[in-house]
């Protein structure tokens, strides 16, 4: 076994000794407290806050050696059946209040290690000031997340956010510096709220580069509504660093245990650019229109299913992708012939640049299924959740146990098992299946 | 035959005056728990049959008959979340996750024996009918009905004491009259401002054998908030209430 090897597989015995011991010696010792009180204290509140998160999260993988993402990523190396990986994050979090002013961070911290050696990345993830004159007035000035669109693991219409991991859609992600405003009014009758959210999106080589063109100030907006016990929201997105784009979305509850909601965003002249299975790049420019149906629904057994439909109209179709598959395993073959690495290297731009997204073909299935409590085991709550491309029938199943019965500790073990054919989405990542454990701590 | 009219014409009176009485007594037993508008510290703590506790505090802020807030202040893996009422609505904010999403009343936020309607409860005379009242010595009973299916538990049955009106135990029961939990109001206590009522709410279930969850009413105190602190654009910014 390789040093490395033996460091990691030393890791992964100390992470699973640790997880056990949170969930079986720690309440050992809150079993002791008996007395149920209310320290008034706690309710006090101070001007300033300091948070924090602190995670592990070490990953096994099985690696498909046959794909073409694994030939991409490793036709250099021999990295063996199986790999390993340990994952940590640290976030800070803090404000500071006084008035009518507010001042709020939240910073990131990753660190990676796995064959490629150790890899740590830090960023503030939002930082912004606040100014509150009235409840029904506020003005925000800085990185922040804006979160639009109805959708649980796609946001068609989320226009000024990055786009989110749909296999991990609650995780945070990084913000954008924008200065907007919020404006609220309520009243009685059908129509119960108003609020309308300006903003302008900076754009310059030191400033957001990544959203888009430089020097443009994008002007963006969101218009909410509650109309008849629907929540509804009308999206846009004007100026140079994107084309246009407006969108929408609504979610309201069908009975006491039955939300459905939807959400579309369009697109005017969307590029999109893609290779055939020779590598000659090619582009072409339509108004896009990408959608998104979903619901959630709780059975009386404490069952609760997410499901959504997505269609993805900026996304490749089956041959497209079928091509850039091609178009790696022949570069392989000319690797492995000659060892000429250009084709590769092109693949491996265009995987950062095009493909390699999340979802990148054009209609997925989302469904997950949270059982929550099963046998009166309290904060204990398995879960599964399945990806299912349409076009080509790959897919993940994503089978999970969370458990947060310790005050402060969350602990997830999750297995994703990738099914697909060759040249399919699913077929053609670099592992088979992959086991992970994530333990969090929040201070 | 005159007889039996005069008698269905004191049925048909009878009845509304029981009612009438019982949605006035409703209406007592809602003011004495808390006032209609008013902004409440609480601790709600999920009890495991060996002992073992989950305590989680909560900000809560109310106006009228249908409009509810809280904001979870501990554990720090809760701190920052906010659930919203209005009427039927509900709706939870994760910082983490950004924006708010819908939920239903039958879930729970936290687990354990409290759901979200609990957490979040409204005026009982906003929610259900008054189907009967019985009068029995030192207490009331008071038969419920809820107003419309949309409502976590379709019956309540309250019992009350006479003299304070308040509640001393609820059950909670289905469409079918199966029982879902109870709710025992214990340690009435002056809050100050004319509000005495239960400081201490405990609840089991049949559904969770062995486990019951407490709720400890830490301050309660009457306050006015404007309609626009009860909206989702809100719900990021309710600890600037405090």
């Amino acid at each position: 076994m390789k040093p490395d090897r033996l460091c990691e597989s030393w890791i992964w015995s100390l992470i699973l000794v640790l997880w056990f011991s949170a969930a079986l010696v720690l309440p050992l010792g809150l079993r002791a407290e008996e007395t149920y009180t209310f320290d008034f204290s706690e309710t006090e509140k101070k001007p300033y806050h300091f948070s924090g998160y602190l995670e592990a999260r070490p990953v096994h993988f099985r690696a498909d050696t046959d794909s073409a993402l694994y030939k991409l990523r490793f036709y250099n190396r021999d990295e063996g059946n199986t790999l390993q990986e340990f994952n940590s994050k640290l976030q800070l979090e803090g404000s500071y209040e006084k008035d009518i002013i507010r001042l709020y961070f939240k910073t990131n911290t990753d660190y990676k290690h796995s064959y490629l050696g150790g890899d740590e990345q830090s960023t503030f993830y939002e930082a912004y000031g606040s100014i509150q004159p009235s409840y029904s007035f506020k003005i925000d000035a800085g990185k922040r997340n804006f979160k639009w669109g109805k959708g649980y693991a796609w946001n068609p219409a989320g226009f000024i956010d990055r786009p989110k991991d749909p296999e991990e859609p609650e995780i945070g992600v990084e913000g954008y510096i924008a200065l907007s405003a919020d404006y609220i009014r309520s009243f009685s009758g059908p129509l119960k709220t108003i609020s309308f959210m300006p903003v302008l999106l900076p754009v310059s080589k030191h400033i957001n580069e990544s959203f888009g063109k430089r020097d443009y100030l994008n002007p963006a907006g969101k218009i909410y509504f509650l109309f008849f016990d629907t929540d509804i929201d009308l999206i846009f997105l004007a100026g140079g660093s994107k084309t246009t784009r407006w969108g929408a979305d609504f979610s309201r509850n069908i009975t006491t245990n039955w939300e459905i909601h939807g959400e579309f965003g369009w697109i005017k002249d969307y590029q999109r650019t893609f290779i055939d299975r020779f590598g000659k790049s090619d582009t072409d420019e339509y108004n896009a229109f990408s959608y998104l149906i979903g619901m959630r629904y709780l059975t009386a057994r404490d069952t609760t299913f997410i499901f959504e439909y997505y269609h993805n109209d900026t996304g490749f179709m089956e041959d497209e992708l079928r091509d850039y598959f091609d178009f790696i395993n022949d570069g392989y073959q000319v690797y492995l012939d000659t060892g000429n690495v250009e084709a590769l290297q092109t693949a491996a731009v265009l995987t950062e640049k095009n493909y390699g997204g999340n979802n990148p073909m054009r209609d997925y299935l989302y469904l997950r299924i949270i059982q929550k409590e099963p046998f009166d085991i309290l904060y204990f709550n398995p879960a599964v959740t399945t990806i299912l491309n349409l076009h080509d029938r790959s897919f993940t199943l994503a089978p999970e146990i969370v458990y947060t019965r310790i005050t402060n500790l969350e602990l997830r073990l999750k297995t994703s098992i990738i099914v697909g054919s060759d040249d399919t989405e699913y077929g053609e990542k670099p592992n088979d299946y992959r086991l992970e454990l994530r333990a969090g701590y929040y201070f | 035959m005159w007889n039996a009219i005069v008698l269905f014409v004191v049925l048909i009176f009878a009845v509304p005056a029981d009612a009438l009485d019982g949605t006035d007594l409703l209406k007592q037993i809602d003011r004495n728990l808390n006032p209609e508008s008013f902004e409440m510290y609480r601790k709600l703590i999920n009890i495991e049959p060996d002992g073992r506790k989950k305590e989680f505090t909560l900000f809560s802020v109310k106006k009228g008959l249908d409009k509810i807030a809280a904001l979870f202040l501990e554990p720090a893996s809760e701190k920052g979340r906010s659930t919203l009422r209005l009427g039927d609505n509900m709706w939870l904010y994760i910082p983490a996750v950004g924006k708010p999403i819908r939920i239903t009343s039958l879930q729970s936020v936290i687990g354990g024996v409290f759901n979200n309607s609990d957490i979040l409860q409204l005026d009982y005379a906003a929610e259900y009918d008054v189907v009967n009242v019985d009068d029995s010595g030192s207490e009331y009973l008071l038969f419920l009905k809820a107003k419309t299916r949309t409502v976590a538990y379709d019956q309540l049955k309250i019992r009350a004491d006479k003299n304070q009106k308040l509640p001393t135990e609820i059950e909670c029961l289905t469409e079918a009259g199966m029982l879902i939990k109870t709710l025992y109001f214990k340690q009435v206590k002056d809050f100050g401002g004319g509000i005495v009522r239960p400081s201490y709410v405990e609840t089991d279930s049949p559904l969770y054998k062995g486990y019951k969850s407490v709720m400890i009413f830490g301050k309660i105190k009457k306050r006015d908030f404007r309609d626009e602190v009860f909206t989702l654009t809100f719900m990021p910014n309710i600890d600037s209430l405090r």
